[in-house]
């Protein structure tokens, strides 16, 4: 029983990073009403900026989450010049190709520029143990868990009572509507998909510290895992896609006890292929994207 | 005269909005019935929901004595009934003669095998599309144009196009929706002239329109709908007189018949 | 670059056509006794090989305009069909091949249902994370696809008691393979299935509007896909005499992609040119082979902002990218709205 509880506590945990990279990933494609496939690597490079960052300045968490915010939300400003800014009004798979082709290009490039083995993160964060009642939880998990609640009210905060995020929500509804109000959609897009990838690039670089290992080729599970708990909520919708995260990482580490390890990611898959049989609009209230 | 289609208390809601509400009406086969109304009125939607694209919140359709509501758009289209599109939806980068050729799918049986094959039915099926194809170009006054790109054409020939590709359904009514949007009086006039040459050769016709001109001079039954719901349904003569139809358009203030005639 | 060699291409007269393709044929053919190198001949069966690929990809993603960026999945399933039957129940290559072809083409089935009523992000990455797992059940199944090790020791085929193990005769075979696969090709898309296949990458509603009954014939298409990736997979297993999982990664997927989009869809003549093009460069990248998959994202790139259909794509085709304005700009009396290129 202890075992089934302390797998759900880890699925608490993995969900909270999963339920941060889902947030990042419906901002983007909720502002810029384009899917993407570059989260994934944007993810990857905020883990390694977060590395580096800990490499040369020590272990120092603030400045982990600054740094991998910015590099990811830098990254974004190009993502965004080459798949979207000319593309709004093209047929849709033509950014969705470009993303293809931005991402092959960031994870090739990241393996032959850092390599394409495991780096190992060790001890970033100490080793503490808090024993509550019949299961323990670790420091990390706590510091993940608290890391992904206050963004999320940082995001709450920013679209509900700044004059930017009124701004990101209008792009996000109607462009065109948007832009005769004297926004600039085109600004305010690339805002939205810089602040998305941007919480992407905070939760690579909670994966890292968690696994304690990073590797050039994690866009790929990271991104279909961001992709299938944002599909609960039509690519768009923020709680919803929250919620999905957090049931993926629950599913998830209560499924590896029955299947073996190797398999972890095909119950990203599979959660996937329930959604879309299920309620395939997702729980979105507000019209969405056309995917 | 046998009813074609039928429409009972069709109610379509999208959340809270009522789009269509509790709509009735009665089309006999060899009508010109126009579907008229203010803009946002509900009979695109109403259409849709004829078509198969929408299914009804409530209520039913009845096509030639069978229930279809609900039913698949491509299953409807087999039954005998093809439409028009308000954005005319044309297959832009094929020509004239693709687009109506491919109107013919239904009529035609030609599997992979045959295809592979080059077999009888093949032969006869490319034969058959072909020119029945260029019939119906011939008919329509399009044969100049066959290969000529879609989108190359001017805003009216595209209309007509998309006619002629519905005609190639060979069905037993035809739904048109805004077809004379855009086009001056003279082509105007052509197309009723041509919607009542093809209703006399036996099709039901049924078109939503705001050319009043047009609607009155072509159609022989009119259904007018405002805020989705009916507010009027019968000849010409009835909905021209109608209080409620002349509210709708008009408002309260003006003195019925004046300020009517607008094409 | 406007050019719409196709349309030239298509509108030449017929004998011509027909001798180019009788030279071209000759030409094939002579190559390997005429120069019979065998690191030519393995470039060759690769290019030939990959022309299925991408072809069969290309069926897919530009005539029916569905949205498959898996297709190594489904090459993966037929190399291993092939090698298991051949490697434990002894079959004959020329059984295993085509079972190779139904194997790929059922998954497909399999892959395509849940999404036939989805548009085509969905069928993206659901067939993206179809093809992660056939790898990674392939990497796992120890008992059948022995696990990370893979199959080795796949016996060659073997015609009328002629063993087949030259490269110089495998030439032949995937000559063959993509001959077929073209001539199959090109008569399914000249026909009433072709026709329908265009109708629904064109305008979905409007050929549903015809009759046309878009999710059959979008699953056909999708079997068709990959049960020639299916073949060219099990026609590879026996070539290479080896296989394993990691050669079916998503990355493999990216390749056979390229290939499609360097050369051009929505055409046969396309994925061809993608797979020659793409095979040369390969050859060349040698001595810098990590920096081959940031070419041909670079590419992509390029392509995409340049000529999204590609090289020889079909430029008259919503693939090309090309927006609605134009003749549809007068707006109708009710207000009609300007008529979109897009909505996938």
């Amino acid at each position: 029983m202890d075992y089934y509880l302390s797998q759900v506590i880890n699925g608490i945990c993995q969900g909270s990073i999963y339920a941060l990279m889902a947030i990042g990933y419906s901002v983007v494609v909720g502002v810029v009403g384009l899917v993407t496939f570059t989260h994934g690597e944007v993810i990857m490079l905020g883990a390694f900026a977060a590395y580096f960052a800990f490499q040369f300045f020590g272990n120092n968490l603030i400045l982990g989450i600054i740094a991998s915010f910015s590099a990811s939300a830098f990254i974004g400003i190009f993502v965004y010049k080459i798949c979207y800014e000319r593309f709004f009004d093209a047929p849709r798979h033509i950014s969705l190709l470009l993303t293809i082709g931005v991402s092959m290009l960031l994870k090739n490039l990241t393996q032959i520029l850092i390599g394409p083995n495991n780096m190992p993160l060790l001890g970033v964060v100490p080793n503490k143990f808090f024993g509550i009642g019949l299961v323990g939880v670790t420091l990390v998990q706590i510091i993940v868990i608290v890391t992904v609640i206050s963004l999320s009210l940082l995001l709450f905060l920013l679209f509900n009572k700044t004059r930017w995020g009124i701004m990101l929500r209008a792009v996000s509804q109607d462009k065109k509507a948007a832009a005769l109000m004297g926004i600039n959609v085109k600004v305010t897009s690339m805002l939205g998909n810089c602040i998305g990838s941007g919480l992407g690039g905070i939760a690579g670089m909670l994966l890292a510290i968690y696994y304690q290992t990073l590797i050039a080729t994690m866009g790929g599970s990271a991104g279909m895992k961001a992709f299938s708990a944002s599909v609960l909520g039509g690519l768009t919708d923020i709680p919803s896609a929250a919620l999905g995260g957090l049931s993926l990482g629950i599913i998830e580490n209560l499924g590896i006890t029955f299947a073996s390890a190797s398999f972890r990611d095909i119950f990203a898959f599979i959660f996937l292929l329930l959604v879309l049989l299920i309620k395939p609009e997702g729980f979105a209230r507000k019209r969405g994207v056309r995917p | 005269m046998a009813t074609i289609l039928e429409a009972r208390d069709v109610c379509q809601y999208f959340g809270g909005l009522k789009a269509v509400e509790k709509v009735s009406m009665s089309i006999d086969e060899g009508d010109i019935f126009g579907v008229i109304g203010p803009n946002g009125a509900g009979k695109t939607t109403f259409f849709n929901i004829c078509s198969g694209i929408f299914k009804p919140t409530a209520g039913e359709i009845i096509f030639r004595g069978e229930p279809i509501t609900g039913m698949m758009t491509e299953k409807i289209a087999r039954k005998g009934m093809a439409r028009t599109f308000q954005n005319i939806q044309l297959f832009k980068f094929m020509t004239v003669l693709e687009n109506v050729k491919i109107g013919f799918h239904i009529r035609t049986k030609t599997t992979m095998l045959s295809a592979l094959l080059r077999s009888k039915r093949y032969r006869a099926d490319e034969k058959f599309a072909s020119e029945k194809a260029l019939e119906i170009l011939e008919r329509v006054g399009l044969s100049a144009f066959k290969d000529t790109l879609a989108s190359n054409l001017p805003y009216g020939l595209q209309r007509k196009v998309e006619i002629a590709r519905a005609l190639a359904l060979d069905p037993k009514i035809l739904l048109l929706d805004e077809p004379v949007a855009g086009m001056n009086p003279a082509e105007t006039q052509e197309l009723s002239d041509f919607v009542i040459r093809l209703n006399k050769d036996g099709l039901t016709i049924v078109v939503i329109e705001h050319d009043m001109k047009f609607v009155m001079n072509t159609c022989n039954r009119i259904l007018v709908l405002n805020f989705g719901q009916k507010i009027c349904e019968g000849t010409p003569e009835t909905v021209r007189n109608d209080r409620g139809v002349n509210e709708a358009y008009f408002g309260k203030g003006l003195v019925v018949g004046e300020g009517y005639n607008n094409a | 670059m406007k050019m719409k060699i196709g349309a030239f291409v298509g509108k030449l007269p017929s004998w011509v056509k027909a001798l180019g393709l009788a030279i071209l044929g000759a030409a094939l053919i002579a190559l390997p006794i005429v120069y019979p190198k065998s690191y030519v001949m393995g470039v060759m069966c690769r290019i030939f090989m990959y022309m299925i690929l991408a072809g069969s990809l290309n069926v897919i993603n530009g005539y029916s305009g569905q949205f498959n960026i898996g297709h190594a999945g489904f090459y993966c399933i037929g190399a291993y069909t092939e090698a298991i039957l051949a490697t434990k129940v002894g079959l004959s290559f020329w059984i295993a091949l085509p079972l190779g072809g139904v194997m790929a083409a059922v998954i497909g089935l399999l892959v395509a249902t849940p999404t036939l009523k989805l548009r085509g992000t969905y069928l993206a990455i659901v067939t993206l994370g179809a093809s992660e797992i056939i790898r990674l059940v392939a990497l796992n199944w120890e008992g059948l696809t022995g696990g990370p090790i893979g199959i080795k020791g796949i016996p060659s085929p073997v015609l009328f008691g002629f063993k087949i193990s030259k490269s110089i005769h495998y030439y032949y075979i995937f000559l063959a393979l993509a001959a077929l696969f073209f001539f199959v090709t090109y008569r399914v898309i000249n026909s009433r299935i072709g026709r329908a296949w265009l109708s629904i990458r064109e305008d979905e509603l409007a050929a549903r509007s015809l009759g046309v009954e878009t999710r059959f014939y979008k699953a056909i298409n999708f079997m068709y896909g990959a049960f020639w990736a299916g073949i060219a997979g099990a026609a590879f297993a026996p070539y290479f005499k080896f296989i394993s999982s990691d050669m079916f990664s998503l990355d493999e997927g990216f390749n056979i992609l390229s290939m499609v989009i360097i050369g051009g869809q929505g055409t046969l003549l396309g994925p061809a040119v993608g797979s020659i093009i793409v095979n040369f460069l390969t050859e060349f990248l040698r001595p810098i082979s990590q920096f081959r998959l940031v070419v041909y994202a670079l590419l992509i790139i390029i392509m995409m902002w340049l000529r999204p259909q590609g090289l020889v794509g079909a430029s008259n085709s919503i693939l090309a990218g090309k927006k609605i304005g134009g003749n549809l700009s007068r707006r109708g009396k009710g207000g009609a709205a300007v008529a979109r290129a897009g909505g996938r």
